[in-house]
């Protein structure tokens, strides 16, 4: 594998049974992201767009096929080491924030340090100074009940970001915003791929997916042209 | 950074007070009972011992009747009058016996002033103070000379004396006890309940001749209190005074209408008693402690199912399922552990404030702390099990499907 390439997924398939009945989520995806890609994964609801996020987040396994990441075969390591790639390479983003609404916005930033890092009083001012690039500043002890949605988004983009990771996973990040957070966020991603952030974006909305680089549609399982 | 690693682990369990106080309640309410009963039977046991001092390893008594001893009490089952005052004169030929007093109890109207009380009065001899340890305050004991010369003579108990004349001199002056007037010679110190569990302050003691002939007119008597050279030599004893006893009455051994009762005998019951009492309030105070941490285990299954979002937010930025084991499990120890605390503190405040209320010496022992504290931990490990373990399976897919 080339060094540049950050996922290569190869023939990667996912079967479900519900009960005795078989679903085929994904039918032999094949999907190269290179280091910087801003990758934006469209299609109707259904087909397979979500189980390809978890798969490449490693929160979900392919039933077969491989998947390489950062050049190195994932799918048959355990789920400890697994943790610990989600940890320290990969952050997430997704459509309904996820923050703990007992921490303040600057506790959720440091929540992936509990699993890899250790919170350490450099960290705390890392991500002080993330939230403040992010126009938080003044929000560091608000709680996400006390935050706007694209507030907490941003606060969810800090998080995401604390541990330098190398792959950004978006999956609807501007779904419960209105447009003019939706915008902000999406400068937000802009400004991080810019700086050589790769990032892999799931959404419906044609006008969000146009700000990426490259637009995928999954349909029924596949990739179309 | 330890307080925000903290908070990051457990800020959940404080986020939803309500459902924490809930949680907790049941294991409050069995430690404390569970501290509370503990105390009460430890208290319960050194009174007894306390009592137990005032009938002491070298006493016996002799009560008349088919009396039994039940639930630690000597308890005449019906009166007889066969037991004499020259049975006790009989008895003093057993070499080992060192003092002997007859004793007829009844209860009688004492007047001093324009002050009226119903007391215990008791007729016994001058060696019935030595016999049960008690000791004076104020005046003397009685003569020999004044038992046997039905002399109208009393001896006050603490509290008599209190009730007659406050905190005045008692000594010299006459009380009437049934219309009859009687000198006071002397007021004994406080004593308590004994082992007979009666007030030993709530009485008069007056020579024996007197109650018999003047007072309550009667030719027998109630017991006779018997001390022995040293306790090893109570069996010996025991039986001579049976075997004459019985010659006197001319009664075979199962028409028996005299019981001897040893210091043993009562120590004995009263420990099964409250052995009885306590396995008792045990086994409640565990059931509720069960019940408890079966709240608690409904509780964090709630919590575990409300949380789900941030078990799997947790899952996908780096936790593995072991990690949310943990943390479920911990969090199912603390809530138990903090519920027993709360419970510690209740059943110690309650102690504090009850057992002196009661008259039960106040003791805080150090094991059912301990015990407690112990029980908390392994029932909220318990408790906890099946939540974390359902905690750690949870799918942290269940993040991107929207909401």
């Amino acid at each position: 594998m080339e060094k540049n390439f950050i996922v290569n997924l190869i023939d990667v398939t996912k079967v479900y049974f519900i009960g005795k009945v078989k679903y085929e989520v994904l039918k032999g995806i094949n999907l190269d992201i290179e280091k910087g890609d801003f990758v934006a994964i469209m299609g109707p609801s259904g087909g397979g767009k979500s189980t390809l996020l978890n798969i490449l987040g490693l929160l979900d396994r392919p039933t077969s096929g491989k998947y390489f990441f950062e050049g190195k075969e994932v799918s048959k390591l355990s789920a400890g080491e697994l943790a610990r790639i989600r940890n320290s390479r990969i952050g997430f983003v997704f459509q309904a924030f996820h923050l703990v609404p007992w921490a303040s916005a600057l506790e959720n930033v440091l929540m992936p340090l509990l699993y890899g890092g250790g919170i350490t009083k450099e960290k705390i001012e890392y991500a002080k100074n993330l939230l403040e690039r992010l126009g938080l500043s003044a929000y560091l002890h608000f709680r996400p009940p006390e935050l706007s949605g694209g507030q907490q988004q941003r606060v969810a983009i800090a998080r995401a970001l604390i541990n330098n990771p190398i792959l950004l996973l978006a999956d609807e990040p501007t779904g419960n915003l209105d447009s003019k957070s939706s915008n902000e966020v999406m400068d937000i991603l802009q400004e991080l791929n810019n700086q050589g952030l790769t990032i892999v974006m799931v959404t419906h909305d044609q006008e969000i997916a146009k700000r990426a680089k490259k637009i995928k549609i999954l349909k029924d399982g596949q990739f179309i042209e | 950074m330890k307080l925000i690693k903290f908070k990051l682990l457990f800020g959940g369990i404080f986020y939803k007070k309500l459902r924490l106080f809930l949680s907790i309640l049941g294991i409050t309410i069995g430690v404390a009972s569970l501290f509370t009963m503990h105390t009460f039977g430890e208290s319960a046991r050194v009174r007894t011992l306390q009592q137990i001092e005032t009938f002491g390893p070298n006493l016996l008594m002799i009560v008349s009747g088919q009396a039994r001893v039940r639930a630690g009490r000597a308890l005449q089952a019906e009166q007889t009058t066969t037991l004499k005052l020259e049975d006790a004169q009989a008895l003093r030929r057993i070499s080992e016996i060192t003092n002997i007093s007859p004793f007829y109890t009844g209860s009688a109207i004492v007047r001093q002033g324009g002050r009226n009380i119903s007391t215990v009065i008791n007729g016994v001899n001058e060696e019935y103070l030595k016999i049960r340890k008690f000791e004076i305050s104020e005046g003397r004991n009685f003569l020999k000379d004044e038992i046997v010369g039905f002399k109208k003579v009393a001896i006050l108990g603490h509290k008599v004396k209190k009730e007659l004349f406050g905190n005045g001199k008692a000594e010299g002056e006459t009380i009437l006890i049934n219309r009859l007037p009687f000198i006071v010679i002397g007021v004994l110190s406080p004593i308590g309940v004994d082992a007979s569990n009666q007030d030993q302050d709530d009485q008069i003691l007056i020579p024996i001749t007197t109650a018999m002939s003047a007072l309550f007119n009667v030719d027998y008597i109630t017991g006779i209190y018997v001390a022995v050279s040293s306790p090893d030599v109570v069996p010996i004893v025991e039986k001579q005074i049976d075997e004459i006893l019985l010659k006197r009455h001319k009664v075979s051994p199962k028409d028996r209408d005299f019981n001897i009762i040893k210091a043993e005998d009562i120590f004995k019951f009263r420990q099964e008693a409250s052995q009885l009492f306590t396995t008792l309030v045990q086994s409640v105070s565990i059931l509720c402690l069960i019940v408890g941490s079966l709240g608690v285990t409904a509780v964090m299954l709630l919590s575990v199912n409300e949380r789900r979002k941030e078990i799997g937010l947790r899952l996908a930025i780096g936790a593995d399922r072991l990690k949310i084991l943990l943390q479920f499990l911990l969090e199912s120890i603390f809530i138990s552990f903090l519920g027993g605390l709360i419970g510690l503190f209740l059943g110690i405040f309650a102690s504090i404030i009850f057992l002196p209320l009661l008259k039960y010496p106040l003791v805080i022992a150090w094991r059912p702390i301990i015990v407690s504290s112990l029980l908390t931990i392994i029932f909220g490990l318990i408790s906890g099990i099946y939540p974390a373990y359902r905690a750690s399976k949870i799918d942290p897919a269940i993040l991107l499907k929207g909401m």
